[in-house]
């Protein structure tokens, strides 16, 4: 029994926490966007993968990943704030506000995704792991960058909580997603939180494609995968909510890797997406509250 | 005095008859010149014009936007394709997708309708991925792979016999096929209950008011919508002899989006526009690039922002116009 846990139970509760570090970061990303913007963004999976082939791309150029993992996000942020004025913000007052700019990023996934293909191939790649190496770890072997994947990730996590509820700059993206109205009237430029808030999204799911790089290859759709756990993240904890999209994803991502120690990994995913569906039926603002809300 | 709505179905009505008119036209062409790749591209897109016209009665009349209809269309399919391994029977296939449409519908109506909005959009799509992830992992639906060999049919109208391998024959088939579902979308959408879901569409708090029970509304119109999508699926394994799992995926949904919004939103003909000037699209792009993506995408964009209403939603009031300039004493 003790065996079992230590040698087949840990090193997954362990891969899973990695896995769900990063759809975490991604998740947070999305729930942010919908919490202030209203608006559900296709797209994210591709800036996903936008940070990974921009990593990839500098990386060639003679880069380090080190300096990559600062300079990727900081090179998202004016690719999020663009998106925002001159896509979103075109349709963002139309009275299908939902539907229209969900179609809008939908497009331009398409667009992204392709040009990545145009751009790199449909093959994958797999960068080198930066931190090689493994430490025994009661006599289990862990991998130095999983196990860094799971610190770093799970300081960025505390860090965009922190921003959110304990700065200025945080108030005024809560006051803009509780009423935009009341927001602006108060002073909040609200046009600039909005874009704003959008291109840390973008930047935070840039942050992730880099740092899963070297875990998960780098391919054009690599976000649709990816993307699709992120949205059901997002679902159960609930769309807007950030402490949501933490437990969420910690949950979920275990249930995942625990689940397919019992039976074929290919059913997890039904399992998954199952447990989305029955939330959106008996729950649809999923575990949480929304984002300045609660 | 027809209203506004009569009025477009009538140009709606009016388009269909061109579109009916070039595609004879077309079959008699390919026939002429014993051509079967053009035929079989063109009575593919026929096909997925009837999953189109099913998110369109959604989209456009109740409002609701589903990415998950391939779900219905992929079940209709591989539905029909297991119905014909065992009896060769056109008719049997068609009816049972219908049979098939009515309660799956139910089923994923019941599930979608428990919520509104975006949270509709993602429970379909939710819904959909759990079905089709279970199929794709399903060793005796084929896996991954689908189900290949699906039979040849004789499709026994009576007076005359077709073979599904006839390039003509079978697209006139499936353009009979698709013109009757329009025919009854157009029809039961002009009527009370068609307007009651536009109603819905434009304010779901005031219809209650007029005596009507909203749920009832929307789950039918979901049932009704499933239905198109399921017999239309139910063509498919008679045009390419399988079904494969990539039939229920986003991907299909997603396609059949795209069409709706470029050929016009709430237009119903829209839908079959969309699907020939996509499939078009792809075959003259994809001759010189394989990137036809990045040109549909931003074609997509373009009318989300600037062409709302589509293709159809450009031309359908020139000749709404002109019929009403005829009717006039």
């Amino acid at each position: 029994m003790l065996d079992y846990i230590q040698f087949v139970l840990a090193p997954q509760v362990v891969t899973g926490l990695a896995f769900g570090v990063a759809v975490i970061l991604v998740a947070l990303g999305l729930t942010i966007i919908f919490g202030l913007l209203d608006v559900i963004n296709m797209s994210h999976g591709e800036f996903y993968a936008f940070g990974a082939f921009s990593a990839l791309a500098l990386n060639w150029l003679g880069l380090p990943f080190w300096l990559l993992l600062i300079l990727v996000p900081l090179l998202m942020l004016p690719v999020g704030y663009f998106v925002e004025r001159v896509l979103i913000q075109r349709v963002f007052n139309r009275p299908d506000r939902h539907v229209t700019t969900l179609l809008l990023t939908f497009g331009f996934g398409l667009v992204l995704e392709d040009a990545f293909r145009l751009g790199f191939g449909p093959n994958p790649y797999r960068p080198d792991t930066p931190i090689r190496g493994a430490v025994e770890f009661f006599g289990i072997f862990l991998p130095n960058y999983r196990l860094f994947l799971i610190v770093f990730g799970g300081f960025v996590i505390a860090g965009v909580a922190l921003i959110v509820y304990r700065t200025r700059l945080g108030a005024m993206v809560r006051a803009a997603a509780f009423d935009r109205n009341m927001a602006a009237s108060l002073g909040v430029p609200v046009a600039w939180v909005f874009a704003g808030a959008f291109a840390f999204g973008v930047s935070l799911a840039g942050l992730a494609g880099v740092l899963l790089a070297p875990v998960y290859s780098v391919f054009p759709t690599m976000g649709r995968d990816f993307i699709l756990m992120a949205f059901t993240v997002v679902i159960v904890g609930g769309m807007g909510s950030i402490a949501g999209a933490v437990v969420a994803g910690l949950f979920l991502t275990q249930v995942q890797s625990i689940a397919s120690l019992y039976i074929s990994p290919v059913w997890t995913d039904p399992i998954v997406f199952g447990i989305m569906v029955v939330m959106l039926m008996v729950r649809p603002q999923g575990l949480f509250g929304r984002l300045g809300h609660a | 005095m027809p209203d506004a709505l009569t009025v477009s179905m009538r140009a709606s009505h009016a388009l269909v008859g061109i579109f009916l008119l070039a595609a004879i036209a077309f079959a008699a062409l390919g026939a002429a010149l014993n051509d079967t790749f053009y035929l079989r591209l063109a009575t593919e897109a026929l096909i997925f014009g009837g999953l189109a016209l099913s998110v369109d009665i959604l989209l456009g009349y109740t409002g609701l936007l589903s990415l998950g209809q391939a779900l219905y269309f992929g079940l209709g399919a591989y539905l029909s394709a297991v119905v014909l391994m065992a009896v060769p029977s056109f008719w049997l296939a068609l009816a049972s997708g219908l049979a098939a449409g009515l309660v799956l519908g139910l089923l994923g109506g019941i599930i979608a309708m428990r919520v509104r909005g975006v949270y509709f959009a993602l429970i379909t799509f939710g819904t959909a991925q759990v079905v089709a992830k279970v199929i794709y992992n399903t060793r005796s639906l084929g896996a991954s792979d689908g189900l290949l060999g699906v039979p040849v049919i004789d499709i026994n109208f009576g007076f005359v016999s077709l073979s599904s391998a006839s390039p003509a024959g079978f697209f006139l088939v499936v353009l009979a096929v698709i013109v009757l579902l329009y025919g009854v979308s157009a029809y039961i959408l002009d009527t009370p209950i068609g307007r009651l879901l536009i109603a819905l569409r434009a304010n779901d708090k005031r219809v209650p008011f007029l005596g009507y029970r909203t749920a009832t509304l929307r789950l039918s119109s979901f049932v009704f919508a499933a239905v198109i999508a399921t017999v239309s699926g139910t063509l498919y394994p008679m045009l390419r002899g399988f079904v494969s799992p990539e039939l229920l995926f986003f991907s299909t949904s997603g396609n059949a989006v795209i069409t709706v919004v470029l050929g016009g939103v709430g237009t119903l003909v829209g839908a079959l526009y969309g699907s020939v000037m996509l499939t078009l699209l792809k075959s003259v792009i994809g001759t010189w690039t394989e990137h036809h993506l990045i040109v549909i995408g931003l074609l997509f964009m373009g009318a989300v922002i600037f062409l709302p209403n589509g293709l159809i939603g450009l031309v359908r009031p020139f000749i709404a116009r002109l019929l009403a300039r005829e009717t006039k004493p």
